[in-house]
């Protein structure tokens, strides 16, 4: 099952204010079934590959001459290290505000790792290092209205939705102008009224029936937006990720999920966390289009985001993208990945995202000069170090702050339909009072 | 208007929706077929698919769902077969919705309902009243009506709260209970016990179906000369202190009827309550009345064995009523 394509391309994107290419309408038809096919005994599905290598790596325990059991990795480790997939969509203006964002991303992961160092990090840090094309190039493709959840390797998803990389720094200091005010830490917070974010949890997979039911309610409202999360190779493995996708596909709503097959949960390979060649064929179960994307290239994750987005835009329901990469550190700053053989990090390093999204706009494409580079990097760093400075001067909260705001009491909140109120049908039926047959009488 | 306790639930339900379009429900086989017990019968006619959703047999994605389109400022209930199945969605409730507000200010307004308790034989699975792991968990309101006036006033109130609200309706009282419930719109507010009987010589503090055992072991004791006071909790999180100072200072002696298991059960709350509120006040000792510490069994001798009943109360009052 392709993601439809469109009749007419639509105008060139810009982050926030893309016009939509549908009218709106309200496909709220919840008992949509694929076509039959023509062949009753043979079915045939396409899970769409956008890759320009597949990597052939496997991780397997094997115990070694000294007693221990380690991980092996075995395939073609020299296999040359693939383009970058030029965009059906992105300009020269995007592709580099995307690599802008990149850059924000992982130096802000750099000035925390430092922040750690200097003992000012309450807890962990996590990274998303090697992951800043899937977290950036995702939420580009977001209209304003759209909604989306991170985890805790999307940092540059925030970023990119217009949070200041200080929101971050002080989540992981718990600051008392953090965005929860020190009573969670690091990407877990959100906004419901600008920025359309929903806060995580540490749980896995609880995100994906949240945000299917934020596309509900918008479509209860009379819109149909894109609503988009994100779940590892790990985390797929909850329950909750399979009762969030189904209801998604059955009400079909918007829901863009990004399966980050990033090789390790934690410690675990993902050999050890699923059975199947690739998470994208989940969405035959489903009934859902899956598409593969080299997570590593900012150029087919957006690809494949956007004409997701545009998908749930038209009401068509939920698209699954795997977007295939390595996490290039261990889970937290505490864990040095030693489990992780060293020729596949070795491997994955020389696909850097961002050193080949560097090389494509610079030598490849020539969309900037090295001088336009060493300008735009220097700014990055700049507003890091900005970003920093006032994050790390922000007081620590009072101890009293911790009571309060555990109901939403009377004049905290005004509560009202976001994208309007719903137009309701009445039918004639009236108030029954019935005795019916019934469960447990 | 004389209606069941459902018939007021249904009722409640009904009207807000009718007076707010921003309010839908969502469960398993809500829609055609009304609801394992009735509750949404004829909904989908008046309100139509788009705001009576059938669900698939997922509740972690029903109370996800729901809580995602609140945060649009739309007002879901959510319908949960039985309340027994609450468990399958804990993590949704108690690490996403009852957190959300006070960690990152996000208002909840939802409303998960469904029938809970013993007394129809309903086995171990069918039976139970897990009010408690939700009472231990803040940020959410729970709410466990006795009749049908309190039970429409509450859950119209529940739905109008900005806040994640868990409302237990009693499954034995569905049918077995009538009442007045007035024409005009009301609500009971949310958190604020209520004396259903009054008296001088012992209080028994309960809610939901226990308040008509205590009712009737009252009419018993009565003949007897021992005067009690019952007061209904309605709500069992956010508790009314105050209600229950009260009536310990009226009393003095005081007896707590709930139909769950003993240990950890809302007793021990209440009991510290009075220990904090009203010790001085006290004339006798405290006194719980509860379920087994066992699951609820499903033969109907064992059942019975198992659960609060009349005589236990009587019994009780008259052992307190003589210190």
């Amino acid at each position: 099952m392709a993601i439809k394509k469109k009749k007419s391309v639509s105008k060139s994107s810009s982050n926030g204010n893309r016009p939509r290419t549908t009218t709106t309408h309200v496909a709220a038809d919840a008992f949509v079934r694929p076509p039959k096919g023509n062949s009753a005994n043979l079915r045939t599905y396409s899970i769409p590959d956008t890759r320009l290598e597949h990597p052939n790596l496997s991780v397997r325990q094997s115990m070694e001459k000294d007693g221990h059991v380690r991980y092996e990795v075995t395939g073609n480790l020299d296999a040359p290290v693939p383009p970058i997939r030029d965009s059906k969509y992105l300009g020269r203006q995007q592709c580099i505000e995307i690599y802008r964002f990149m850059l924000l991303n992982r130096k802000m992961e750099v000035a925390l790792e430092n922040l750690y160092k200097q003992g000012k990090v309450v807890g962990g840090v996590y990274f998303g290092l090697g992951q800043e094309a899937c977290s950036c190039a995702s939420a580009y493709a977001l209209d304003k209205d759209d909604w989306f959840a991170p985890m805790i390797r999307n940092q540059g998803s925030l970023l990119v939705r217009g949070f200041a990389a200080r929101d971050t720094m002080m989540q992981y200091m718990a600051k008392a102008d953090s965005p929860t005010r020190g009573r969670d830490g690091t990407s877990h917070f959100g906004d419901i009224e600008k920025r359309n974010m929903v806060s995580p949890i540490s749980m896995l997979g609880d995100l994906i029936p949240v945000l299917s039911g934020v596309a509900l309610g918008a479509r209860l409202q009379s819109r149909n937006i894109a609503v988009m999360t994100y779940i590892g190779d790990g985390g797929q493995s909850t329950g909750v990720t399979y009762e969030g996708i189904n209801f998604a596909a059955v009400q079909n709503l918007g829901l863009v999920l990004f399966i980050e097959s990033n090789l390790w949960a934690y410690s675990t390979p993902s050999e050890m966390q699923y059975r199947c060649q690739d998470l994208a064929e989940r969405a035959i179960g489903y009934g859902i289009p899956g598409v593969i994307v080299d997570g590593t290239d900012a150029c087919q994750v957006y690809d494949a985001a956007r004409e997701a987005v545009e998908r749930a835009h038209a009401g068509e329901g939920p698209t699954l993208i795997e977007a295939k990469m390595m996490r290039m550190k261990g889970h937290a700053i505490h864990d040095a990945a030693a489990y992780v053989p060293k020729p596949m990090f070795d491997f994955w390093k020389k696909r850097d995202p961002i050193a080949r999204f560097e090389n494509y706009l610079v030598k490849e494409k020539k969309w900037l000069t090295a001088k336009e580079n060493a300008e735009l990097i220097a700014d990055v760093e700049r507003v890091i170090e900005e970003e920093r400075e006032i994050a790390v001067n922000s007081p620590m909260p009072t101890p009293e702050s911790a009571e309060g705001g555990v109901y939403c009491e009377d004049g905290c909140h005004e509560i009202k339909p976001k994208y309007g109120m719903p137009k309701v049908k009445k039918g004639t039926a009236s108030f029954k009072q019935t005795e019916a047959a019934v469960h447990l009488k | 208007m004389q209606l069941t306790y459902l018939e007021a639930i249904r009722q409640g339900i009904w009207e807000e929706m009718d007076r707010d379009p921003s309010v839908f429900c969502l469960g398993e086989d809500i829609g055609i077929y009304g609801g394992a017990f009735k509750v949404t019968d004829g909904f989908i006619d008046r309100f139509g698919p788009e705001r009576v959703i059938d669900t698939p047999i997922a509740e972690s994605a029903i109370v996800g769902a729901a809580f995602g389109a609140s945060l649009t400022g739309m007002r879901p209930v959510a319908e949960f077969q039985f309340m027994d199945f609450i468990p399958c969605a804990m993590n949704q409730i108690s690490n996403m919705v009852a957190k959300t507000h006070y960690l990152w200010g996000a208002p909840a307004p939802l409303v998960l309902r469904g029938p809970s308790g013993g007394y129809v034989h309903g086995g171990p699975f069918h039976s139970q009243n897990p009010e408690m792991w939700f009472v231990h968990n803040p940020g959410l309101k729970v709410i466990c009506p006795a009749t049908p006036y309190d039970a429409k006033g509450l859950i119209k109130a529940a739905i109008r709260d900005n806040n994640p609200c868990i409302f237990f309706e009693h499954k034995y009282l569905y049918r077995r209970i009538k009442g007045e419930v007035p024409a005009e719109d009301y609500v009971v507010p949310i958190g604020k016990a209520n004396i259903v009987r009054e008296g001088r010589d012992l209080s028994i503090i309960t809610y939901a179906a226990m308040v008509h055992s205590a009712l009737e072991a009252a009419d018993i004791l009565a003949k007897e000369n021992i005067d009690i006071e019952i007061l209904d909790l309605r709500t069992v999180s956010p508790l009314d202190r105050e209600a229950i100072a009260a009536t310990v200072k009226k009393t003095n002696k005081v007896i707590i009827l709930h139909e769950h298991s003993r240990t950890g059960g809302l007793a021990g709350e209440i009991a510290a309550i009075i220990n904090e509120e009203a010790f001085d006040y006290l004339d006798g000792p405290i006194v719980r009345i509860a379920g087994l510490d066992s699951a609820i069994p499903f033969s109907p001798p064992q059942e019975h064995h198992y659960l609060p009943k009349v005589e236990d109360v009587v019994r009780e009052a008259r052992r307190l009523n003589a210190y």
